[in-house]
């Protein structure tokens, strides 16, 4: 009996830790969406999604921040997934034994966990001093720069959680390679694909360094691609560092509409990823 | 070792496998294999787990090139042409040689496309006529009652024994010569089992059937010939009525009879 | 038959099933030798005795054919079980019959006892029914042995009952011949041939089973056969 006793107080003792663990971290997401929803949602108004960002201390809006986020990141997945997709495929498809695969996964494994100013240091280098100026361009490269690994990754995952026999039945009715991938491996694992891609999305829609470094920042609504371009981040990062209101209560709203952008791409992805694994 | 070939009177064949061997990597998986299927036959092989049946019913339609380190050595004569060739357009042999796995692999379509998109591969066909190929083969296939009316349904939909005839059925739409089935029953329950062996019989009308099955019950109920495979060899090949009645090799006789290891 | 099943019953169920047979042998023997017995010494006893031996016999049958069917619905024998079990069921029918002949041949004697004795003609069935205990008892040793070829043997021996049933024949149409107070006691005496040879046939079927179970061979159907003039009259029991 002694022995029940004691199992059944160290089990609860683990299950308090578990439960302290998991309160801890939950606790702070809490505390950072209550503090945005607090500081941000009063700032929030239809002008910041119709107007410029204002001069110091005038009221204004987000909207060639919010565009160019947009542009950039819209540009920068467009750009990364195709190449991510591909590379995935090859690795999970064609060359799942070579030791190209093994060293591509393992090289896109550290880009993945690169901190992302280096990329931007490095599109600075590549694109700005080159070009001589900096633009929504480089901004979108350095951007999918970040995309691509993720993409890789995900596509390689999902690819290869696709049923050797599914991939074995296709071929067995004759198929060409290609069409068993694009017809069959990628209709199974469209919703892990599609959770990928979102994810990247989410992933560079908050990055402010990379940008810092390629698209700048632009005071003016701009859809020139040649030339420094406005950003959700990089408004924020600027209006947050100042010392006027106005701009600080902007930066506040700013990072709100980015938190629950990101937060419902996130969802969204989670349902769609449910979605296929309870097939 | 003497594979115990006894099958006296000649048909005609539609397989011929002379002295196959097989490798994954370095290992050996069939020793001298020596095997006929006849035309419009059914061939059962049986043996425990690991004998090398599956891989035998891989290599007659090079299922195994889609994996590397691995290769057949020996001849397989496809009415008389040897399949092992380099110059072998596989994806010609596999339409060919149409392959019924263990677990169903319906694809991620619908009941019509599971069906429609292998014929749409070989042929252009306008939408009256491809319907119509596609009801046929789920007729084949005696499961077009059951779908009848839900043809865009998604094929994940059905039943597992359904799924299983659906991809029959699928196999069956592109005529292929040849159908392998690779323990098409083991996942299924015996209603289904039952169908399925049911359809086995109708089809050897028109195609040349082999089975690995590791029911012998079921070896002895669809096939007419019957292979016992153990360790990589052909122990002995026969009519399934010899096999199971009065084998010669007393390994098949300790294997069928349940006094193995 | 050198190692034993994984299921380690399926051994059991076998064993009992070869157990039960010979158990039927023994008392198909013991009743073929009782009931001559009886009839060569007038016992009414022993006669009585014998005819409810078969009680046994026939219990016994069924319980193998029940055993028998039982194993084939949940063992789904094949090969050298699925012969063995096939073997079981018909030796069990074909030593039924035996003793089914065996008795009649206790009721015949049990009529005898009524009737004037004449042990001349009694002579040459106890020679038929020498020979068909040897047979009988030859071919229930090469079921215990799994023996083929004495099995064989006895599927050959036949013709000598069937020749010595011939002279019996003969022998008691010249008694009833001579003297017409012999007919109705040498014509119990012709029925009492006639089961005796009928035991030999059916050793000869057992041999057949038994040739069957060792090495699947089926033996041909037109077996060595003596001259029968006793076809002619042949009885359906």
């Amino acid at each position: 009996m002694a022995v029940y006793t004691s199992r059944r107080r160290s089990n609860a003792i683990w299950l308090s830790l578990c439960y302290a663990s998991a309160a801890f971290g939950l606790g702070w997401l809490v505390i950072i969406l209550a503090t945005l929803l607090w500081r941000g949602a009063g700032g929030l108004s239809l002008a910041v999604f119709t107007q410029m960002t204002p001069p110091p201390d005038q009221s204004g809006g987000l909207l060639n921040a919010i565009a160019g986020s947009l542009i950039m990141t819209g540009l920068g997945v467009a750009i990364g997934t195709p190449l991510g997709v591909f590379a995935g495929t090859y690795m999970a498809e064609y060359g799942r034994h070579t030791k190209l695969t093994f060293v591509v996964r393992f090289i896109n494994d550290i880009l993945l966990s690169a901190p992302s100013i280096v990329i931007g240091l490095f599109v600075y280098e590549v694109m700005v001093t080159r070009m001589g100026h900096f633009s929504g361009i480089a901004g979108a490269v350095a951007l999918a720069v970040i995309v691509v690994p993720v993409v890789v990754r995900t596509t390689e995952d999902m690819l290869l959680l696709v049923p050797a026999p599914l991939r074995e039945a296709a071929s067995a009715l004759g198929l060409p390679r290609s069409t068993v991938i694009r017809k069959v491996a990628y209709r199974a694992a469209r919703a892990g694909l599609i959770t990928g891609v979102l994810l990247a999305v989410a992933r560079v829609s908050g990055e402010t360094a990379p940008l810092l470094f390629t698209a700048l920042n632009n005071q003016f609504f701009s859809t020139d691609l040649n030339a420094p371009m406005a950003s959700l981040p990089a408004i924020i990062f600027q209006f947050a560092m100042s010392p006027y209101k106005a701009w600080q209560s902007l930066a506040w709203s700013g990072a709100l509409i980015i938190t629950f952008a990101v937060l419902a791409l996130s969802i969204f992805a989670r349902v769609l990823g449910s979605k296929g694994s309870s097939r | 070792m003497t594979s115990g070939v006894t099958v006296k009177n000649e048909l005609p064949t539609k397989i011929a496998v002379n002295n196959l061997q097989f490798f994954y990597g370095d290992q050996l998986a069939l020793r001298n294999v020596n095997l006929p299927l006849y035309t419009n036959k059914v061939t059962a092989l049986i043996g425990p787990s690991g004998c090398g049946k599956s891989t035998f019913l891989r290599v007659l339609n090079r299922m195994y090139d889609l994996y590397p380190h691995q290769r057949a050595e020996g001849e397989v004569l496809l009415d008389g042409r040897n399949i092992l060739d380099p110059q072998q357009d596989l994806n010609l042999l596999r339409a060919r040689v149409g392959m019924v796995f263990q677990k169903p692999t319906p694809f991620p379509m619908s009941i019509y496309d599971n069906i429609a998109f292998g014929i749409r591969l070989y042929e252009k066909l306008p939408k009256s006529e491809l319907d119509g190929r596609v009801e046929t083969a789920l007729r084949g296939a005696g499961i077009w009652d059951e779908v009848q009316g839900k043809l865009h349904a998604s094929g994940l939909s059905l039943s597992g024994g359904q799924q299983q005839r659906l991809c029959i059925a699928r196999t069956v739409a592109i005529h292929p010569e040849v159908i392998l089935f690779d323990e098409p029953c083991s996942a299924l329950d015996p209603i289904s089992t039952a169908k399925v062996e049911e359809l086995i019989d109708e089809l050897k009308e028109n195609y040349t059937i082999a089975i690995v099955t590791h029911n012998m019950q079921q070896a002895a109920r669809v096939s007419e010939y019957a292979a016992f495979m153990y360790l990589g060899e052909l122990v002995e090949f026969a009519t399934t009525t010899q096999l199971f009645t009065l084998p010669e090799n007393p390994r098949t006789q300790n294997y069928i009879t349940g006094r193995f290891g | 038959m050198t190692d034993s099943h994984t299921v380690r019953a399926y051994d059991a169920e076998l064993e009992a099933l070869g157990r039960k047979i010979a158990e039927m042998g023994g008392i198909a023997e013991k009743m073929l030798s009782d009931g001559m017995d009886a009839l060569a010494g007038y016992d009414g006893d022993l006669a009585r005795a014998t005819i409810a031996c078969d009680l046994r016999l026939d219990v016994l049958q069924r319980e193998i054919e029940e055993q028998a069917i039982m194993t084939i619905a949940r063992r789904q024998p094949l090969a050298a079980d699925l012969r063995e079990i096939v073997a079981a069921i018909r030796i069990s029918g074909d030593l039924e019959r035996v003793g089914d002949l065996a008795k009649n041949i206790a009721k015949r004697a049990l009529k005898l006892s009524a009737e004037t004795r004449m042990q001349r003609a009694i002579i040459g069935l106890k020679s038929m029914h020498e020979t068909a205990a040897m047979l009988l008892k030859d071919v229930l040793d090469a079921y215990a042995l799994r023996d083929a070829d004495r099995a064989r043997q006895v599927w050959t021996n036949d013709v000598e009952l069937d020749a010595l049933e011939d002279s019996v024949f003969r022998d008691l149409l010249t008694f009833m011949m001579e003297d017409p107070r012999n007919i109705s006691f040498c014509a119990h005496l012709l029925f009492v041939s006639k089961n005796i040879e009928r035991i030999g046939d059916h050793c000869t079927n057992i041999a057949e089973t038994v040739v069957y179970l060792v090495s699947g061979e089926v033996l041909p159907m037109d077996r060595p056969k003596g001259p029968s003039p006793a076809a002619d009259f042949q009885t359906s029991k």
